[in-house]
């Protein structure tokens, strides 16, 4: 087998009478109220393939009504898909049975919610413990556990607390923890700070981030916020009508729109914040270098260095061997955006 | 002529919105008028063949069970263990409650107080629950509390698991909901006589009529707070691998258990509401004591244990709804003894021992009775007062004229006319009529459910008692609505009447109906304005709750839009709140004829006739058949204005629905 943690293969859900008739039938292309008139069926996944690689941060952004909650609710059959196939590490999710399905839910996969999904009636220690509860793991080293795992999120000390008495943010703290706490393998986020304001919203992604350095879990989150996905995202995947438009880095997505849709999703972001020098590059220069920056730099790291100088900028390897250079047109190209940057690139 | 159309088409008066649902009536009384004409003319009585023979069919049911009632497998195999049973569990409920003594019985309403709802519960039970031994009444209230605990016990462990699986699955809930529907307007004595065809007289019949009143709110509201764990919250549950057991308990009934509590509140409240009628069917107890006065026409009599059973009621509902706010004690550090009882186990042990303490000591100084000392009798000076006021008020206050004008005028002005209007035109008239009220507010279904209940009346042979009793609900219903829906208005705009309000309407809530017959019959003597009264102040309550709670949901935006464009306060409530609070509105019409009609069979008691009177003396005569039939058109009427006012809920629904779009 592959040795992604996630692997997904045609998965469709259709939801209306004799659903499972208008799997890969031309049918499904028709616009949604022709469908919908002709069937009586809603199509809200079609035909979605992915590989999520161990470790790797996969972000899924749409607008509401895209598919992308149907789809992370399919991962563990919160939903069941219509048609398709899901393999989660070794086990098979689409053809688990009632057992095998629990077993996944309970130490695979868990998940964190958008309205945080708390139990009001426990404590915060008993809602972060509620998943090893459901595994009948006893209670002084359930306790001990999410007595941890309170400490990792930065709320240690009010476990005897209630839901009501804490902020959002904190809130959604307790609701990363409980995902933690059964150690699983694979984190799924159903976007989890949309209803957070943004300062909070920012405290939480730094949070995600300093979290996938310290505990190094794959992650699926979904979001309608493109500059989340841009910040957490190793890969992004953009969703429309329930397909994928574009799956790619981040600074393929901003850099190479596939089309008018993701195109105009990515207008407004600053494009020096997301591609890197690599990907603009020129060849080596003939001249002296002005400065020296490894792979993978942000364009808008190097303005300082060609805005102070009429020379490139130097691009090494991890290695230190030079692979290119960029000079100060190929940086207003990319700060100007539009052709510029495919103008830069050719 | 004109009083005719006027009177026949009361309920088709109710507010509606919608021009052509405002014109299609007027269409229907003037076609109307002419066939009331020929209806005066013809065939004014039900044909004597005219008769499904339901009360000889019953009559004969009855001598069989009274043949076969030791020797048949229905009774020895059924009926009589169920009953061996109840008699089992409520003669040793009652003997508990004696050992507890009554030190020990205050003990247990202080502590499930405490526990419930906090010091200040446990303080008002132990007050309002000693009351009823201040009234000498103790003995007998641990009698009914018996028979109550066991008819609550019974319905609570019927009720709730009914009301989890109705709340888990549609299709259970659908079944469900269809008898519940039916038993919410079944009253009380229309199953009491076949129970007591099948149990006999006395206490089991009664916790059986008992339990069957009380388990569709058990099951509706258990039901609703399953229902209304949100499905975010199940979700989350499901996703960290709960099987369905684990959901429920660990989710979903904990989530539920506020609703849960309710409802066991409920229970108990609804129990209070029937022990007088179960003193119909011969048990002892304080219903039985009240039964005794009101028969009398002995106001003072009546009163003490009517007083006896509303403090029995309020401690209970006391220390039953715990509202007991979870947040406040948190931030305090609770300290060791405080942890220590907070454990569910340490509580209620502890709990035990205190109680058994007491009850020892209060054996061994020989508390075996409520002292003597201690009791007030309060009978004489009640009818010195009764004697007070009827003397005083009857007749001659200026300006209203005395409660015995009133009544005068009632009977000359309201009830007169419309009874002599039903009963004087032809009953197949009455049939159209009902026929069309229910097309105009339904559809052609509900016209023909109207249409066949009624003729179901004229079946039973009861037709002129039905509509004698049909014209007291229309006119408590008119003068309830008169009182309420103006009082709903004000409490809604303003909160300080709101504030004011509050407490009389939660006492009324837990007042059982017959306890305004008591204080009615002396201001009004017997007959049918008291029976009229007793309903009107018995309904008004749930109505000025409803409009209030209807125009207070009423969302803020329109209103401010309405207030923006320089609406009056009178703009903003004509134009804006209630046409949007329609649906709560119609919803207090109807709660308002439920509770008019329940209460229409305990106003036979005092002189009201009609219906009541032909059950309740069916029952007392043993004249099962009669009683029954009676019973049947109780149901028929109460079906026909069930209905026929959720119709018009419904179709509000949906105009203020579309208006919205």
């Amino acid at each position: 087998m592959t040795d992604s943690a996630i692997e997904v293969r045609g998965l469709w859900k259709v939801y209306g009478p004799k659903a499972e008739r208008l799997v890969d039938s031309p049918d499904a292309d028709l616009p949604r109220a022709e469908l919908e008139a002709k069937t009586g069926c809603v199509v809200a996944m079609r035909n979605i393939s992915l590989d999520v690689a161990a470790g790797e941060v996969f972000v899924v952004m749409g607008l509401s009504g895209s598919g992308k909650s149907t789809l992370v609710r399919c991962l563990t059959r919160l939903i069941e898909p219509t048609a398709g196939t899901i393999r989660i590490g070794d086990s098979d999710v689409t053809g688990a049975d009632r057992e095998q399905l629990l077993a996944i839910r309970r130490h695979k996969v868990s998940m964190v919610f958008q309205h945080f999904g708390l139990l009001p009636h426990r404590t915060l220690i008993d809602n972060i413990a509620f998943g090893l509860e459901v595994q009948h793991v006893s209670k002084p080293e359930r306790r001990a556990k999410a007595e941890a795992i309170l400490d990792l999120v930065g709320l240690a000390g009010l476990g005897s607390r209630k839901p009501d008495q804490l902020s959002g943010g904190m809130q959604q703290r307790v609701g990363l923890a409980r995902a933690l706490a059964t150690d699983p393998e694979i984190l799924l986020f159903d976007e989890p700070f949309s209803a957070l304001d943004p300062l909070i919203r920012r405290d939480m992604q730094d949070e995600i981030i300093r979290l996938r350095r310290e505990v190094n879990k794959t992650m699926v989150f979904i979001t309608h916020d493109l500059s989340e996905a841009l910040r957490l995202g190793d890969r992004i995947a953009i969703m429309r009508d329930g397909q994928f438009v574009q799956v790619g880095t981040p600074e393929e997505v901003v850099g190479a729109p596939a089309d008018e849709y993701v195109r105009n999703f990515v207008r407004d972001v600053p494009r020096s914040h997301v591609v890197a020098v690599d990907s603009v590059m020129l060849p080596p220069a003939d001249s002296d270098y002005c400065g020296t920056v490894p792979v993978g730099t942000k364009v808008r790291d190097v303005v300082a260095e060609v805005a102070g100088s009429e020379l490139p900028v130097r691009i090494v390897d991890a290695n230190g061997v030079t692979v290119g250079s960029i000079d100060r047109v190929t940086v207003l190209a990319v700060i100007a955006g539009g052709d510029l940057v495919s103008a830069g690139q050719g | 002529m004109a009083v005719a159309s006027a009177a026949l088409s009361t309920p088709a008066r109710m507010p509606r919105p919608g021009l052509g649902q405002r014109l299609r009536p007027f269409a229907v009384h003037a076609a109307l008028a002419g066939i009331v004409i020929a209806g005066i003319a013809i065939g004014r009585d039900v044909p004597s063949w005219f008769d499904a023979h339901i009360q000889s069919k019953i009559d004969q049911a009855y001598h069989w069970t009274v043949i076969n009632n030791t020797t048949h497998w229905l009774f020895t195999w059924v009926f009589s263990p169920i009953s061996d049973t109840i008699r089992w569990s409520t003669e040793h409920v009652l003997s508990f409650l004696q050992i507890l003594r009554w030190p020990g019985v205050l003990i247990v309403v202080g502590l499930l107080g405490h526990r419930t709802g906090g010091r200040n519960a446990a303080v008002v039970g132990v007050t309002v629950m000693s009351g009823c031994g201040f009234l000498g009444f103790w003995d007998h209230t641990m009698i009914t509390l018996s028979l109550m605990l066991v008819s609550v016990a019974v319905a609570l462990l019927i009720g709730i698991p009914l009301g989890i699986w109705s709340g888990l699955s549609l299709r259970a809930e659908k079944v469900m909901r269809s008898v519940l529907d039916t038993a919410q307007v079944m009253p009380l004595y229309v199953y009491i006589l076949p129970l007591v065809v099948a149990f006999g007289i006395g206490d089991s019949t009664a916790v059986v009529a008992t339990v069957i009143y009380a388990v569709p709110p058990a099951v509706r509201i258990t039901s609703l707070g399953i229902r209304a764990v949100s499905e975010t919250t199940t979700e989350v549950g499901t996703s960290f691998g709960c099987t369905g057991w684990q959901l429920l308990l660990k989710v979903r009934l904990p989530l539920a258990r506020r609703p849960i509590l309710l409802g066991v509140n409920q229970v108990i409240m609804m129990a209070f509401g029937i022990v007088v009628y179960a003193s119909l069917i011969g048990t002892a107890g304080l219903g039985g004591d009240v039964l005794t006065g009101l028969q009398k026409v002995n106001v003072g009599m009546a009163f003490a244990p009517g007083l006896a059973i509303v403090f029995a009621a309020i401690s209970l509902d006391r220390i039953t709804t715990g509202q007991r706010d979870e947040r406040s004690d948190v931030d305090v550090v609770p300290t060791q003894r405080q942890l220590l009882l907070r454990r569910p186990g340490v509580a209620v042990a502890a709990g035990f021992a205190v109680v058994a303490v007491v009850a020892l000591v209060a054996k061994l100084l020989g508390l075996d009775h409520f002292p003597a000392s201690l009791t007030i009798d309060v009978a004489k000076p009640v009818n010195q007062a009764a004697d007070w006021v009827s003397r005083n008020f009857r007749k001659g206050v200026p300006v209203v004229g005395g409660t015995g004008s009133f009544s005068d005028f009632v009977v000359v002005n309201l009830l007169n006319p419309t009874r002599d209007v039903l009963q004087g035109v032809a009953w197949w008239l009455i049939v159209a009529v009902a026929l069309a009220v229910g097309l105009v507010s339904g559809g052609w279904r509900l016209g023909a459910l109207c249409a066949g209940c009624f003729v179901g009346i004229a079946a039973l042979q009861v037709w002129d008692l039905a509509m004698d009793t049909f014209s007291q609900v229309l006119v408590a219903v008119t003068l309830s609505l008169l009182v309420a829906v103006p009082i709903g208005v004000l409490a809604a705009r303003s909160d300080r009447v709101e504030r004011a309000l509050r407490p009389l309407l939660d006492v009324a809530q837990v007042m059982p109906a017959f306890v305004y017959l008591v204080p009615v019959i002396f201001l009004f003597n017997v007959g049918r304005v008291p029976g009229v009264v007793a309903s009107v102040i018995y309904a008004i309550p749930p109505g000025i709750r409803l409009t209030t709670l209807g125009l207070r949901q009423v969302p803020f935006a329109p209103r401010e839009a309405a207030i923006s464009f320089g609406a009056t306060p009178r703009q903003e409530l004509v134009k804006v709140q209630l046409p949007l609070a329609t649906r709560s509105m119609m919803l207090a019409v109807n709660q308002t004829i439920i509770m008019v009609l329940s209460i229409v069979v305990v106003a036979g008691l005092i002189g009201a006739g009609g219906l009541g009177l032909e059950t309740i003396y069916g029952l007392a005569k043993k004249e099962i058949g009669r009683g029954t039939a009676a019973g049947l058109a109780i149901v028929l009427l109460a079906i026909v204005l069930d209905r026929v006012t959720q119709a018009w809920g419904n179709r509000s629904q949906l105009v203020t629905r579309s208006s919205r779009h």
